[in-house]
């Protein structure tokens, strides 16, 4: 684990450092993620779940329930976490895979959330940016949303926005998940 | 006319200058540095920097560069921390260490961490503690942790191991740090966007708490050094001192060092702590022999001696031509290991002793040189006994140790040349100190105030004796070996006669005594007595 040669940099071989840790960390990732799995098996969350894809360790599916009192009550969204070999020191790559509607997801599914972005920390796991993202569907941050339209609505008209979002709503199964992965 | 980017040229330069990031090269944590390159560093900058960069490596001699990947304050801290450790020396310490962090769990439970994702980071950490004490045991000069801390993801573990504890601290302390939140802001929302994210450098709010959690426990002072563009002559300062456990600063604790530019921390290092394998070991270096003209015994070797008597007003100052830096710096010229082949120069009585020196004559002031003649007349060197100011040298018996100490000495205050030391004529001595010290004499006679307090170290000087002006051949370094070939030092005629001190009829009659130091090589031992 401590190969005292395998993170060196000498001074003059600088150009090593974007790729934050290449392949010395894999092991780490690994151990982490198999450390996440069991957390979430031995203590089940209600309205979320996840769990790694058959053949690759690095790439999840997770399960959300929409909370109750908001415009998601009732609805389950699915989405992908891509961890880099990097993790947990960068956060993963989160995507919604069921079509929705909200203020800071845009139509590919791709979330603006801080805790994702430059407010990452290795404390974060999948089940608190689960838990962060079931917050994110009551409270968007209108402030900064990436459909604007959206989150003028969510302002100006619930009853519409609640509309739009059964609308474009649509329950998808595993195998679509992962076909629209690859 | 002038040229409108369109919204998308605006846009994707937008995007570009978002995602730059600076290309950060160099080790993590890279080897010990002479801290004169920040001085080169800043030699073309602005002039404040300039003045501060200068005085820097008068008092810090090494630093350590951190890579500026956004975690260079937490890194520093944290290899300072394990360094200090290392430097004790004690192996307890570390268990002690590895103790109490162990027992914070409960620090970093309170605030909601899951045990099972810190864990992972605490164990590295704790790991590090007990392969240090191993690496400490084996003496390996800090290889093991300086590679530990170029390992990215073991770094970036103890790291996050440590913003933790910091964050913890904080959100535990409410009281101390609320009064630093912006805008109402709760410590737990700061430690969330301030403290705890991966790509967050640490602040101010961040390093105190880190000070407190980590640093002033375990015994061990922090001082950041900040080099901004502030007035002043120096670097500003901040320094936490530890209490122990009745709240009583406790007197010299290891001492953590940091170097910060804005956006930027490294790790400063002053003399004293430095681990004994980074301090050169002194050059070997042949003693420097002059000889005078003039002398009656025509080659009496004199051994430069050098001294720092600060003397306001009569400081001399060798012109640099003369190539007295090289000499004077690093290394010791007196071997003190070697065989005990040079002379010592026979010492001055010191002014207020001497009755009434007899300007220009060279007999009356040769009482004042004294040999023995323990070595043979025709090897270079013999011993010879120091006399004439007993209150001086009185605690050294040994000849050798005499001025071994005081060449030690001036090797560590070698920015000053060597101040002779000569029984004057009254005329001499009332020269202003002006003339002394300008024109094409930078040797000439000085005398030492009489009321110089000669018991210190620092007092001691080799005096050259004798009334001679020195010859601008001693100042050439290479001069003894070309021109004191196989001439014999010491005659016969001379031992014998009443100017060696062992003669009976010499006034500071002294019998010769046998020591046992000098049969022996000196060893380092006047050298310690004499090391700041």
């Amino acid at each position: 684990m401590m190969d005292p040669s395998a993170g060196f940099v000498g001074s003059d071989s600088g150009k090593t450092s974007t790729p934050m840790m290449g392949t010395s960390n894999q092991g780490n990732v690994t151990k982490r993620l198999q450390s996440e799995l069991m957390s979430l098996m031995m203590s089940s969350t209600p309205g979320i779940s996840a769990f790694p894809s058959a053949d690759n360790l690095l790439l999840w599916t997770a399960t959300m329930t929409g909370p109750e009192g908001t415009p998601y009550a009732g609805l389950t969204f699915k989405l992908t976490f891509q961890f880099p070999t990097t993790y947990p020191y960068a956060p993963p790559t989160v995507l919604f895979q069921t079509p929705i509607y909200h203020p800071n997801i845009d139509f590919s599914g791709r979330i603006c959330l801080d805790i994702l972005k430059d407010k990452w920390s290795a404390i974060y796991n999948v089940q608190s940016v689960l838990l962060s993202l079931q917050s994110l569907l009551g409270e968007p941050n209108n402030a900064s949303p990436l459909n604007a339209q959206a989150a003028e609505i969510w302002d100006k008209d619930p009853a519409e926005f609640k509309r739009l979002v059964i609308g474009r709503h649509r329950d998808l199964s595993d195998e679509e998940i992962l076909e629209g992965l690859s | 006319m002038a040229f409108e980017p369109s919204q998308e040229e605006m846009a994707e330069m937008q995007k570009l200058s978002n995602d730059y990031e600076p290309e950060v090269t160099g080790p993590l944590v890279s080897e010990l540095l002479p801290s004169s390159a920040i001085t080169t560093e800043y030699a073309n900058a602005d002039p404040v920097y300039q003045r501060k960069t200068a005085a820097l490596p008068h008092k810090y001699s090494h630093y350590r560069t951190c890579r500026g990947d956004g975690h260079c304050g937490w890194r520093a801290v944290a290899f300072s921390y394990y360094e200090a450790l290392y430097n004790t020396g004690n192996k307890s310490k570390f268990y002690s260490e590895e103790a109490r962090l162990r027992s914070l769990g409960n620090l970093l439970n309170q605030v909601g961490f899951p045990e099972h994702l810190y864990e992972d980071f605490a164990i590295e950490a704790f790991q590090l503690l007990q392969e240090t004490a191993v690496a400490m045991e084996n003496n390996d000069g800090g290889a093991k942790l300086l590679a530990a801390f170029n390992d990215e993801s073991l770094s970036m573990s103890i790291i996050t191991y440590l913003k933790l504890l910091t964050s913890a601290y904080i959100q535990t302390h409410p009281d101390e740090y609320s009064p630093y939140m912006n805008h109402g802001q709760s410590v737990q929302n700061y430690c969330q966007s301030s403290i705890e994210p991966v790509m967050s450098e640490i602040e101010h709010v961040g390093m105190s708490a880190l000070v407190e959690v980590l640093v002033k426990p375990a015994g061990m002072a922090m001082e950041i050094l900040y080099l901004d563009r502030s007035q002043g002559e120096e670097v500003n300062t901040y320094r936490w001192d530890p209490v122990d456990g009745t709240g009583i600063t406790v007197s010299d604790p290891s001492t953590l060092r940091l170097l910060y530019r804005p956006g930027h921390y490294d790790i400063l290092y002053k003399m004293e702590p430095l681990p004994q394998s980074a301090i050169a070991q002194p050059q070997q270096q042949p003693p420097v022999f002059v000889a005078l003209a003039n002398a009656i015994d025509s080659h009496i070797p004199q051994t430069i001696g050098f001294s720092d008597y600060a003397i306001p007003g009569l400081s001399f100052v060798s012109p640099p031509s003369l190539g007295w830096s090289s000499m004077t710096t690093s290394t010791p010229l007196y071997p003190s290991a070697q065989s005990p082949c040079y002379d010592f120069a026979p010492t001055a009585t010191p002014i207020a002793a001497i009755p009434a020196p007899a300007p220009s004559s060279n007999l009356v002031s040769m009482p004042q040189h004294h040999a023995n003649s323990s070595g043979s007349s025709a090897e270079v060197g013999s011993h010879v006994h120091t006399h004439g100011h007993s209150e001086i040298h009185a605690d050294l018996n040994a000849h050798g140790s005499t001025h071994t100490h005081a060449l030690a000495h001036s090797q560590s205050h070698s920015s000053h040349p060597h101040t002779t030391t000569y029984a004057h004529t009254p005329a001499t001595m009332a020269l202003p100190p002006d003339f002394l010290v300008s024109g094409m004499q930078p040797e000439i006679p000085q005398t030492p105030p009489v009321g110089l307090s000669l018991g210190t170290p620092s007092g001691l000087a080799i005096d050259r004796g004798g009334p001679f002006r020195p010859s601008a051949w001693e100042l050439k370094p290479n001069f003894s070996a070309a021109g004191l070939g196989g001439v014999p030092l010491q005659t016969a005629i001379f031992r014998n006669s009443h100017y060696n001190t062992a003669h009976f009829n010499n006034p500071d009659f002294q019998p010769e005594e046998w020591s046992p130091e000098t049969e022996l090589p000196v060893h380092e031992r006047p050298r310690k007595k004499s090391a700041h």
